[in-house]
């Protein structure tokens, strides 16, 4: 014979089966739990960003139809490297700070490591020189990725005698000169930047 | 002895019934890490930036060579050939991944190969 008289304990037990199961629901989705294997999401997105930075930066911002070769249609990337002056690294820092921090309402807070590569033609080996970095300077502890970008030169980078407006350069920007092993040639460097978020 | 008391049954069948819907709930969310995460993976391990970045460097060179004429006093030849090099060595050292270009000088016909160990990238312009 079926008893009924465990029906009002069924109702209970459903109501706190449901209970538990949206409480449970509740807490986990208010919290992001964090595996190691959730960075690869992080670093995809900060690739994705600085690849496209870099991207924009070495398209072709002039049309000249005379002229030099070179410079006729010549990208933003190409000139701040064939001339590190102190204006053009300070134009260099401020635009990829702009284009890797700008958002909406506030700022990010991404910063950026510099290197170019280049290979000495007599040797054979490659060689590397700072170019530029945001500051606070990497300390090697951060959790960072890097994005590259083949940049071609029309020679050796030019460093021209401090600009007096510029004597002090800003902090963010230290002077970097070519390392000497450079070859002075056409040649093609790659931008080597470390990204990270603070 | 007393009649066995069967009030409780329901109150342990419930209870399994829980125990199976918290089961299945954390099987869904260990699974949508993953998801997450292979997802991520796929797009780092596919070089599409670098074969841009190539690809776009290459009609840089050829354009500065081939439509406005060489650049540089250098022969057009010895400077091609060092920035086949440059991207070549900086290439295997830096990116790990081979990058190899060339030009005919005649037809102008372009060829890219790209290969990273994962994705391989040929092309003839």
């Amino acid at each position: 014979m079926v008893n009924e008289s465990g029906q009002l304990y069924t109702i209970e037990g459903f109501a706190a089966a449901l209970l538990l199961v949206f409480t449970i629901y509740l807490i986990l989705s208010a919290t992001n739990i964090l595996t190691p294997g959730d960075t690869h999401i992080t670093d995809m997105q900060l690739e994705q960003l600085g690849n496209d930075a870099l991207a924009m930066m070495d398209t072709p911002t002039q049309y000249v139809e005379t002229g030099n070769a070179y410079t006729a249609k010549q990208s933003d990337l190409e000139k701040y490297i064939m001339s590190p002056t102190n204006a053009n690294l300070a134009e260099f820092n401020s635009t990829l700070s702009d284009y890797l921090n700008v958002k909406n309402i506030s700022r990010d807070s991404l910063h950026y490591n510099a290197i170019v590569w280049y290979r000495n033609d007599v040797t054979g080996s490659i060689g590397s020189y700072q170019f530029s970095r945001s500051l606070p300077a990497i300390t090697g502890r951060e959790h960072f990725v890097r994005v590259t970008r083949l940049v071609t030169l029309s020679g050796l980078p030019i460093v021209p005698p401090p600009d007096p407006i510029f004597s002090n350069p800003p902090p963010a920007i230290p002077p970097n000169p070519p390392n000497p092993t450079m070859d002075n040639r056409p040649q093609t460097v790659l931008l080597d930047v470390t990204l990270w978020r603070d | 002895m007393a009649r066995l008391n069967d009030d409780a049954q329901w109150i342990m069948l419930m209870a399994f019934i829980i125990c199976i819907a918290l089961f299945f709930l954390a099987l869904i969310i260990n699974e949508s890490t993953l998801v997450g995460q292979t997802t991520a993976e796929g797009v780092l391990d596919f070089s599409k930036s670098d074969i841009q970045d190539l690809r776009s460097e290459i009609l840089r060179i050829k354009d500065v060579e081939y439509t406005h004429g060489p650049y540089d006093p250098l022969t057009i030849n010895g400077t091609r050939n060092a920035t086949i090099q440059d991207i070549e060595t900086i290439g295997i050292q830096r990116k790990s991944s081979l990058m190899q270009y060339s030009i005919d000088d005649t037809t102008f016909i372009t060829t890219i190969h790209f290969n990273n160990g994962v994705t391989q990238y040929d092309e003839t312009l």
